[in-house]
């Protein structure tokens, strides 16, 4: 029923309004920061990054830094957003499942006429809607600084992070399905994340060993700030969170709930 | 047809005690009590007929539907009360029941605001600062706001205050009148005597007995202690059916009995009666006489 999973996703929501503004916050801030920063420390950046080894440069998505949208990735869609909103990814589903586990919570809702299944897509559906809303206050927090950015490359640069992040959340669910410990879940997904960055990492700073890349879900990633988002990426990498998630709800109704 | 039914419903897991083939059948309008020790494997057999648990053998049917393959079906039609009910931290009993209404598709909270006035429970606090009484209220009231066809209820009067214990079970005993069947575990004695119709024995994951409380209580022995003017000669107590260890000493009288109490009263009466005390067996000491029994 719709309205079980409306009730279960606004909940899962409402739950979280203060993990909305203790991440939406600050990111929003810090992209306002970076953009504010930029004209003064434009010229010596560009000096700098002339005298960065090229394959470094590669490896960090680092082109000629001439403007604002350039420094943007540079600093905050090539590393930071990406990994802090696949953890916050990892933190909400769980917060869901595993965290309703520990909590008590499960047991609760699982004596009302509602799947398992059901009680998965909906905290898998909250993390979309809670990463969807992160990613409007960072790109508000761009915007508002007055800088010179473009409003859709700013918001195609930070909607491309959506699916990746919800990627993670994917395992999230594929690890409840193992364990209803928060700690093991958070922990083992974020050892994922981070080795798909590392993975990728590597792949692009040595050409030979490019073909690694293709494991991670960060060759898929791009610099939709500068290009425009991939849309055959974008598709297949929320296709690919949905199928883990389900996977993982498939694993999640089998599994003992012990109290 | 029964409400609940098992079949050597079995479940074993890890190193932890399950249960082993517990076969039970709960008829409609009944309240059935899981009477054992902590640990003994009360939980387990709850959790697993609400499919919380997946039974590694046998089979369990409630209101005639498979307890895993219609889980959701069943529990739309039954409340539940988890052991050591807990909800979170943050969320307040008003949000909790409201959720649980709108996920059983009910407008409203039901019976909630009447119940939370009988056990004077706080549905606007935030559950994380209740006390374990008087969460377990609010426990008490999602299990029973939207009036189930079936209680299952684990341990439910865990942290309650006596005066809420008695208004608990007085609510048991109006939803069987209501044609509600209960399913309650505990580890009180008095509780389960008060309120059950049968009670199943659980031991060591096993279900050792299934007995009419009355039964019960009329199998295991009871100790009575009497302080006589006069103790005299005893054989006629000694010689009741029923009575054993008696012992004597200083005016002062003990034995044990089991079944009809009426004709060592009638005994008893023929003598000057100083003081007299009747105590009923700990569950221990029940479980004892069934072992007792078992053996002879």
């Amino acid at each position: 029923m719709s309205s079980q999973l409306g009730a279960l996703v606004l909940t899962h929501l409402s739950d979280r309004r203060r993990s909305l503004l203790a991440w939406g916050v600050p990111l929003g801030l810090w992209s306002a920061f970076i953009v504010l920063i930029f004209p003064s420390v434009e010229g010596a950046l560009s000096k700098a990054i002339k005298n960065y080894p090229p394959a470094l440069k590669e490896a960090f998505g680092i082109g000629e830094l001439t403007n604002v949208e350039q420094y943007l990735h540079a600093e905050m869609l090539s590393l930071i957003v990406p990994l802090a909103l696949g953890y916050l990814a990892v933190r909400a589903v769980s917060s869901g499942l595993s965290g309703a586990a520990e909590s008590g919570r499960l047991d609760v809702l699982l004596s009302a006429p509602v799947s398992r299944s059901r009680l998965a897509a909906a905290s898998f559906a909250a993390t979309a809607v809670e990463l969807a809303i992160i990613l409007v206050l960072t790109v508000l927090g761009s915007l508002v600084s007055g800088a010179d950015l473009s409003f859709g490359a700013a918001l195609a640069g930070y909607a491309n992070v959506w699916p990746l992040a919800l990627m993670f959340a994917g395992f999230g669910v594929i690890a409840t399905g193992f364990s209803l410990r928060t700690s093991v879940v958070t922990g083992s997904v974020a050892g994922v994340l981070v080795s798909m960055y590392v993975i990728d990492l590597i792949g692009r700073l040595d050409p030979d060993l490019s073909g690694i890349r293709y494991v991670s879900v960060f060759r898929y990633y791009g610099h939709a700030i500068e290009d425009g988002i991939e849309p055959l990426a974008f598709f297949a990498v929320t296709v690919a969170a949905i199928v883990l998630a389900a996977f993982g709800a498939w694993l999640f109704e089998r599994r003992d709930l012990s109290g | 047809m029964s409400v609940i039914e098992t079949e050597r419903l079995t479940k074993s897991y890890g190193s932890a005690r399950g249960i082993e083939d517990v076969t039970i059948s709960v008829e409609a309008a009944e309240v059935f009590g899981f009477l054992g020790p902590n640990g003994a494997g009360k939980t387990t057999a709850i959790r697993t007929l609400l499919d919380l648990l997946h039974p590694s053998s046998g089979s369990a049917r409630i209101f005639g539907l498979d307890s895993h393959r219609d889980s959701v079906a069943i529990r739309a039609r039954l409340g539940n009360l988890p052991g050591d009910f807990s909800y979170g931290k943050q969320a307040t009993g008003r949000e909790a029941i409201r959720l649980l209404a709108r996920l059983r598709g009910i407008e409203g909270l039901g019976r909630a605001e009447a119940l939370a006035e009988r056990f004077r429970a706080d549905l606007d606090r935030p559950l994380g600062q209740l006390s374990r009484g008087n969460r377990q209220k609010v426990g008490l009231i999602l299990a029973c706001f939207h009036s189930p066809e079936l209680l299952i209820l684990d341990e439910p009067t865990s942290g309650l205050d006596p005066l809420m214990q008695e208004e608990f079970l007085a609510l048991v005993a109006e939803e069987r009148e209501r044609g509600c069947t209960v399913l309650l575990s505990s580890h009180e004695l008095d509780e389960v005597e008060r309120v059950c119709d049968r009670v199943g024995i659980v031991r060591a994951g096993k279900l050792i007995a299934v007995e009419r409380i009355d039964e019960l209580l009329g199998k295991a022995l009871r100790t009575v202690t009497l302080e006589l003017a006069d103790p005299g000669d005893l054989a006629d107590l000694r010689a009741l059916s029923g009575v054993c260890d008696l012992q004597a000493s200083d005016g002062k009288v003990s034995f044990k009995v089991a079944g009809d109490l009426d004709p060592v009263i009638k005994a008893i009466a023929r003598r000057h009666v100083l003081d007299m005390e009747l105590t009923h067996p700990t569950l221990e000491e029940i479980f004892l006489s069934y072992y007792r029994e078992g053996e002879g």
